[in-house]
């Protein structure tokens, strides 16, 4: 059965074909390890220190996905710069991303001065909110379905966390242990898509 | 004699744009209609043609002027990007405009 012939599903396919290497989600994956690694360093550096300390780390991953996009994805896939309705589209998803990053920013400056006096057990309900806010829209704006996946798995963690922890089964609100899976699975899923890139696009001859 | 307002008036498909109705011509206008440019490689990727193939369709293109080739190199590579031009784009809507009215009007 043939495929009726969409030029925007076609330009859906293309920004697929362009911007799904796989290492978005290893790098979606590395940020989730603080949530894993910080709550341990705290103990000794506080936390500001211990969250702190992963943005050199992140600045290396940040590098080597850079790198790798450069001299091992585009010699392979070539490249594509995207017309007005994706640019469009992707700077409503900066715009929106930024706005939800000040809220998390307010959020977290009210958690950590317990300005409003909330119970704590809002915290967990609201960050989820927010992680499932954040990954439903980078869905929707940028065609990945799989961020929806990301979305719900970063969402109830928090709460599942939160009753490990309640029912003395993990420590540190159960934050290493949940996001521990979620930033395994993404990191996973970002080397298998990597990988299997890598396999179905061998390096091209030369340009005839 | 000219057809009846019931019939279907097919005369309009003798003035299709010969050059984009090829296949794969057709094919490659739609990838880079939806993008502002694209390399080789990301348009043969896509596409699935040969080095060949790709190359004599895009230098028919651009004969047309419905298409920019520019080359260049990195390093020590050739490196050829395209982009449709205005007048491509336009010829692009007009057939696809040309060919919905034809198909929408003939029965099922």
């Amino acid at each position: 059965m043939s495929t009726p012939i969409s030029l925007r599903e076609t330009e859906r396919k293309v920004f697929r074909a362009a911007t799904n290497d796989g290492l978005t989600d290893v790098l979606l994956g590395c940020f989730f390890l603080m949530f894993v690694i910080a709550p341990f360093l705290s103990e000794y550096w506080g936390d500001f220190w211990s969250a702190a300390a992963f943005l050199p780390f992140y600045g290396l991953i940040w590098l080597g996905i850079h790198l790798a996009r450069k001299h091992i994805i585009r010699p392979r896939i070539g490249s594509a710069e995207f017309g007005p309705s994706r640019k469009a589209r992707l700077k409503s998803f900066t715009v929106v991303m930024l706005v939800l990053n000040v809220m998390a920013f307010v959020l977290g400056i009210f958690a950590f001065l317990n300005f409003a006096d909330m119970p704590l057990s809002t915290y967990p309900i609201v960050l989820g909110v927010m992680l499932l806010t954040g990954f439903s829209l980078g869905g929707y704006f940028l065609d990945w379905p799989r961020l929806y996946l990301y979305g719900l798995l970063t969402a109830i963690a928090p709460l599942i966390g939160e009753w490990l922890w309640n029912e003395g089964l993990a420590s540190h609100h159960g934050y290493p242990v949940v996001f521990g899976v979620t930033s395994g699975i993404m990191i996973l899923t970002g080397l298998f898509i990597f990988a299997r890139l890598l396999l179905a696009h061998p390096l091209p001859a030369e340009e005839a | 004699m000219s057809p009846s307002t019931n019939e279907p008036d097919l005369r309009p498909l003798a003035d299709i744009d010969q050059v984009i109705h090829n296949p794969t011509r057709l094919m490659l206008l739609s990838y880079l209609y939806v993008v502002e440019r694209a390399d080789y490689v990301f348009l043969k990727n896509m596409s699935e043609l040969s080095w060949g193939n790709l190359a004599t369709h895009l230098n028919k293109l651009e004969e047309s002027g419905y298409v920019e080739i520019e080359k260049s190199f990195k390093g020590k590579k050739p490196h050829s990007s395209v982009n449709l031009t205005p007048q491509g784009r336009e010829a692009f809507r007009a057939y696809k405009k040309r060919m919905q009215q034809v198909l929408d009007d003939l029965p099922d």
